[in-house]
């Protein structure tokens, strides 16, 4: 109507109400309203849309119609009908074909100023009889007047008051109520699932936000869905703040469960199943894009921030306003019902995007596998939910739910059965027990001589296991199983392993005996581990000097059992170098004189053939050398008694000398040294 | 919610509560397309397969059915996606038919030509189809109708095969009942074998089998080829068609590795027919030997490779498999499927017991403590040697000896895997034994001195694992096994499920070493035995009734 408005521009009633192409008395109602929202306006020649709307129209696409407003001063319909008729056929195509496609084309090469009789091409023949009007650039539009005239006179080709059928079939009202049951179950039981997975092997949150393609592959086959559902579930747990982003203790980010998954958890089956619909409902989140590839080919990830769509809680009430439409018993029809759904909230929201349609598929399979809706109809819980009432929807679907069971099947292939879903306590437990062998409705579980060992690790007794199958049994528990339970805490434990420092062997077990339980050996921390073994937390050093004062006379053995004698060391003082026998002198002497003789001689030889520079030892010369070394900034090396009394010689840049210090740049320090001038022992060049 | 006794997993199992009163009638209605895998005493669980549905849809069971009988027994919701699936599943097989044309002969059609299309360009199909006659029909070479069977299988397309059979040589072959008839459940797995062509029937061990083999003959009419493992079983079955059918020794021929004839009705062991010399298979020519009008495959989940390939050539003749059990240890249930024919008949072990046909069986695991020396041994020696150490320990022999006297007036069977044991527990009780070396002749000898009551204890190895019918023993022991085969425990069980007189229960006892590689497979052989619904007992070697002496 609004549509129809805006094409005519200002008109009278009738006018507009002539060519909108539905029942006249409903269209002039629908006037009415527009008329009482202000959206129309009255004035003295008809009315006309308020001035806003059209702009606020702009932008989005083209309306039911798709026309465009006609032009400021519009041909009358009959002079527009016989422009038509002198159409060629080629620009009659060219013409509906533009109208088709939203009114607007461009010219390419087309003139824009021509007369009728000189066009060459079907554009410019349509440009020149204003059947096409040039816009900026090189685009034409389709005036309003033009498009009406092209449709018979009305803005649509089809009438737009008829309300589309839904496609429906007859169903079971039982049925769609247990078949909605049914999935709402499974939803639940899968989320469980998966948080309790993720909060022991979180998967990591990528860089951009989501979840990696191979962690959502893996939810699928942890939870028997294919990755659209695994999907759908992960979303349904965000949009549900059951799951957040969170770090690992290394400090990469995860996505964990929350402290809300917890009290989550605690719930009843019907309840947690309104909150995730809740979650769902209000949702911005589109799961159904995942895996889907995005304008730059990149295919969306599970979780990913960008995967949301403000019309997504509209879609999603739409869809189930519609279904609580049909009555019960009705549901929708196998083939064709969703389609039919999509068109009908098309008609309710002309106004929507193309993407509006998707989500409305989505919504309505989402709804489905959450179990708001069963075998395409809505159960009474379904109604409420859509109805916004959702612990009245709980509180609907809950005797559909299967009940908890506290008991399990016990049988002698030692497994488990619980016949339905198991009280959380109970679950847990067994889950710590036994290995789940298959799930759904019914839970398999399995045990093994690993699966009790993991129970003995986590502390419990073999009575404990037993006393606890016993209450969880509705029949005597298996022979085999109570064989299995015996030989596993049989096993458990059979070898044993500790931390000491040190061991203690005896063969006197006696003797043993009574070292560990000796007050006084109190601290050694000794423990017998059998009669003739002990440990001690005391270290081995510790060990054997406390020992030996107990009176024990121990033996220290080596790693690989030898037996190591340990006397305590005997001291001895360094020989002092005395006097020799003179003869051992001599003769010692004697031997070296060649040598002695060879080396002064070698030394004098290389000393005549070296400048000399005599090394000054005395202090004044000492001191004479120094000053000169300042002077000509020469190196020279010291001989130095340090303060630990060691004389060493020392390569030196001599700087100052005052007040009996020398400061000097010491080489092999690499630094600027201060030293006393008095413990210089001589000076000579380097 | 429904108060079905069935619940359906997600991950294809069903869960079939017994003691539910509707429980009859569910498993009535999912028998024909789910497996049974295990029956222990609450909860029974079956399995959905495509071989099963399939198998289901062959004996005319549609999508509607099996979704049906799914939806009403059904404890909680089905699954969705399972149903789905089931109905992919049946919709597949039956697209393709492999049927007779009156001028192309063997032709492969389809009522869908999209998985004509698909099949025809998988290069395995290729090679074996001729020219494309029409649209929806392609010819087969006849020598191909096994392969291409086999192959469609493969690709999750199997055909239905409309071809018929030849008829084979006449031959007259009735059953003489006199003074014994037919059980029913033998009459009926017959039946339905017949009427469907070709196929396998699942019956227990001591059910009979040897029976319904002969019933199928009476219904062809005509020359016969029987397949069996070994030739004591075969000198059985020879037996046993003299006494039941009327059929004389002269009309039945024996081939196997002694004597090699050739008669209307012919009994060849598999070893003979799978004997390779310098790469060729020289008794081969005996399945073209006569114009067989049946082949009755004993045994056929044992049917070793080579046989399958010489299978998949006798596709125009009627074939029927004999089994126990479906599961083969080497996972090659779908040839099976393809080349011998879709189940066509299948009892549980506890109807039939329940039945009276075959005896109630005890079944006892005694443990037996290692001493300290032989455990010492055990635990240094090599891993390839443990478990024979494990099971040859002396302590059992100890234990044989106070079972043997327990069941003093029993007959009673020893069975092992290790000779050396074998000849040491025969010494210790003065009983015969009877092992791979011992002759034909000796064997057969002492299984009738067994039968007849003049040995009351026979000393057995593996060699008696197989079809070799000795329904007097009530009482067996188990010494050793070979790593824990099902498929073993199965036979060994079967030796002792003959009906007894005066009603009385059969003991298995088997006799394992307490924390050993031993005791881990005896878990998993008796897994299958619980599985079976066989509830067994563990008893400590030492709680038995002392030795006196």
């Amino acid at each position: 109507m609004l549509d129809a408005l805006l094409v005519a521009g200002q008109t009278t009633s009738e006018g507009v109400i002539s060519i909108v192409r539905a029942d006249e008395a409903r269209t002039a109602r629908a006037l009415q309203r527009l008329l009482d929202l202000a959206l129309a306006w009255e004035v003295p020649g008809g009315i006309r849309a308020l001035t806003g709307v059209a702009d606020a129209m702009r932008g989005m696409p083209a309306g039911i119609s798709g026309l465009r407003p006609s032009s400021p001063e519009p041909a009358s319909p009959e002079e527009v009908t016989a422009r038509l008729a002198g159409l060629s056929p080629a620009a009659m195509a060219l013409l509906r074909h533009v109208d088709a496609h939203g009114g607007e084309g461009t010219t390419g090469s087309a003139r824009r100023t021509v007369s009728p009789d000189q066009a060459a091409t079907p554009a410019e023949e349509l440009i020149s009889r204003r059947l096409l009007v040039p816009r900026e650039g090189h685009t034409v539009v389709l005036p309003g007047e033009v498009g009406l005239a092209l449709r018979g006179g009305r803005t649509t080709t089809e009438p737009v008051d008829q309300v589309p059928e839904l496609a429906t079939s007859s169903r079971d009202a039982a049925l769609v109520a247990r078949t909605a049951a049914g999935a709402a179950f499974d939803v639940v039981r899968r989320v469980e699932l998966l948080l309790d997975h993720w909060g022991v092997q979180p998967p990591s949150v990528l860089r951009s936000g989501g979840l990696a393609v191979r962690d959502l592959k893996a939810v699928a086959r942890e939870l028997h869905v294919d990755e659209e559902g695994a999907a759908l579930i992960v979303e349904v747990a965000l949009a549900s703040g059951l799951i957040a982003e969170g770090a690992e203790p290394d400090g990469t980010p995860a996505w964990l469960p929350t402290d809300e998954f917890d009290v989550w958890s605690g719930r009843s089956t019907s309840e947690r199943w309104a909150r995730l619909v809740d979650g769902w409902l209000a949702s911005s989140r589109v799961p159904s894009l995942v895996g889907s590839r995005d304008a730059a080919g990149k295919s969306w990830n599970a979780l990913a921030p960008e995967l949301s769509s403000g019309l997504a809680p509209e879609a999603r009430r739409l869809a189930l306003r519609v279904l609580a439409e049909l009555p019960e018993g009705e549901v929708l029809a196998a083939g064709t019902g969703i389609a039919s759904v999509v068109q009908r909230i098309g008609w309710l929201r002309p106004r929507r995007p193309t993407v509006f349609s998707d989500l409305v598929t989505a919504a309505l399979g989402e709804a489905a596998v959450l179990g708001v809706s069963g075998a395409g109809g809505l159960p009474p819980s379904g109604r409420l939910v859509a109805a916004d009432d959702l612990p009245g929807a709980a509180a609907a679907i809950d005797p559909h739910l299967p009940r908890p069971v506290e008991q399990v099947l016990l049988q002698a292939d030692l497994t488990a059965v619980a016949p339905g879903p198991l009280e959380t306590e109970v679950a847990r437990r067994l889950h710590l027990l036994a290995d789940v062998e298959s799930r759904g409705g019914a839970t398999v579980y399995r045990f093994s001589s690993g699966s009790l060992r993991r129970g003995f690790d986590a502390g419990w007794s073999a009575l404990e296991v037993r006393d606890f199958l016993t209450s969880v049994s509705q029949t005597p528990v298996p022979q085999p199983l109570e064989f299995l339970v015996d030989d596993v805490a049989r096993t458990f434990g059979s070898v044993r392993v500790g931390h000491a420092e040190a061991f203690l062997r005896a063969d006197d077990e006696a003797a043993l005996a009574a070292l560990v339980h000796d007050p006084r050996a109190r601290t050694l921390g000794l423990r017998l581990l059998a009669p003739t073994v002990a440990i001690a937390t005391s270290p081995l050093d510790v060990l054997l000097p406390r020992l030996r004062e107990l009176g024990a006379a121990p033996v220290v053995e080596a790693a690989d059992g030898t037996v190591r004698v340990s006397r305590p060391d005997l001291r001895r003082a360094r020989t002092r170098r005395g006097r020799r026998p003179a003869g051992a002198v001599e003769a010692r002497q004697a031997a070296q004189v060649q040598a002695v003789a060879t080396a002064i001689r070698a030394g004098d030889r290389a000393e005549s053939s070296r400048p000399s520079s005599a090394e000054a030892t005395t202090p004044s010369g000492a001191l004479a050398a120094l000053r000169d070394a300042i002077e000509t900034g020469s190196t020279v090396v010291i001989g130095y008694v340090d303060n630990h009394g060691a004389n060493g010689e020392r390569v030196v840049d001599p700087r100052r000398l005052d007040g009996g210090r020398l400061s000097a740049f010491d080489h092999r320090a690499d630094d600027v040294r201060e030293f006393a001038v008095h413990r210089i022992t001589g000076v000579r060049q380097a | 919610m429904n108060d079905g006794p069935l619940i359906v997993q997600s991950d294809k199992t069903l869960l079939l509560e017994v003691d539910h009163p509707a429980a009859p009638e569910a498993r009535k209605a999912i028998a024909p397309f789910a497996e049974l895998e295990r029956s222990p005493e609450h909860i029974h669980t079956y399995r959905l397969t495509p071989l099963g549905l399939w198998n289901a849809r062959a004996a005319g069971h549609d999508a509607e059915q099996v979704v049906d009988a799914l939806l009403t027994w059904s404890r909680y919701a089905v699954p969705h996606a399972l149903l789905v699936d089931v109905a992919e599943t049946m919709g597949r097989y039956g697209r393709l038919r492999l049927e007779k044309h009156p001028v192309h002969g063997l032709v492969l059609s389809s009522l869908d030509r999209p998985v004509l299309e698909e099949v025809l360009r998988a290069k395995k199909i290729a090679g074996m189809v001729g020219a494309r006659l029409d649209d929806d029909t392609v010819a087969v070479h006849p020598s191909e109708r096994g392969n291409l069977k086999q192959a469609l299988l493969k690709l999750g397309w199997p055909a239905e095969d409309f071809a018929g059979y030849v008829d084979g040589e006449a031959h007259d072959i009735d059953l003489a009942e006199d003074g014994w008839t037919l059980r029913p459940y033998q009459r009926a797995a017959a039946q339905s074998f017949w009427d469907g062509g070709s196929g396998v029937v699942v019956l227990p061990c001591g059910a009979g089998k040897t029976l319904v083999g002969a019933a199928a003959m009476a219904h062809a009419q005509a020359t016969t080829l029987i397949l069996v493992t070994n030739t004591v079983s075969a000198r059985q079955w020879k037996d046993e068609l003299v006494a039941r059918t009327s059929l004389t020794a002269d009309e039945i021929g024996e081939y196997s590795g002694a004597v090699k004839e050739v008669r209307p009705v012919t009994i060849a062991t598999y070893q003979v027919l799978t004997t390779r010399r310098k790469g060729i298979y020289p008794h081969l020519e005996l399945l073209d030997a006569r114009d067989w009008g049946l082949i009755v495959y004993d045994e056929v989940h044992l049917l070793p490779a080579p046989i399958f390939r010489m299978t998949a050539d006798l596709q125009a003749r009627r074939r029927l498999g004999l089994t126990a059990t479906l599961v083969r240890e080497d996972g090659r249930e779908g040839e099976v499927f393809s080349l011998i024919g879709p189940k066509r008949y299948d009892a549980p072990w506890k109807d039939i017991e329940a039945q009276g046909y075959i005896a109630p069986a005890d079944c006892v695991e005694v443990r037996v403590t290692l001493p300290d020396g032989e455990r010492l041994a055990y635990a240094t020696s090599d891993p390839d040697t443990r478990y024979r150490l494990a099971s040859c320990t002396h302590a059992k022999i100890d234990v044989v000896r106070r079972l043997v006297r327990q069941h003093a007036s029993q007959p009673t069977l020893v069975i092992g895997q290790y000779i050396d044991q074998l000849d040491e527990i025969a010494e210790m009780l003065d009983a015969p034994v009877i092992k791979g070396e011992t002759p034909v002749k000796e064997r057969q000898r002492l299984f009738a001195a067994f039968r007849s009551g003049e040995i009351g204890l026979l000393v057995v190895s593996k060699v008696a694992n197989f079809s070799i019918d000795l329904p007097s023993a009530e009482v067996a022991i188990q010494v050793s096994g070979s790593f824990g085969s099902r498929q073993e425990e199965a036979q060994r069980l079967g030796r002792l499920l003959r009906p007894k007189t005066e009603g009385r229960s059969a003991h298995f006892y088997t006799i394992v070493s307490r924390d050993t590689v031993d005791a881990d497979f005896a878990q998993n052989r008796q897994r299958f035995l619980a599985e079976q619904g066989y509830a067994y007992r563990i008893i400590d070697a030492g709680d038995l009734t002392p030795d006196p002496s």
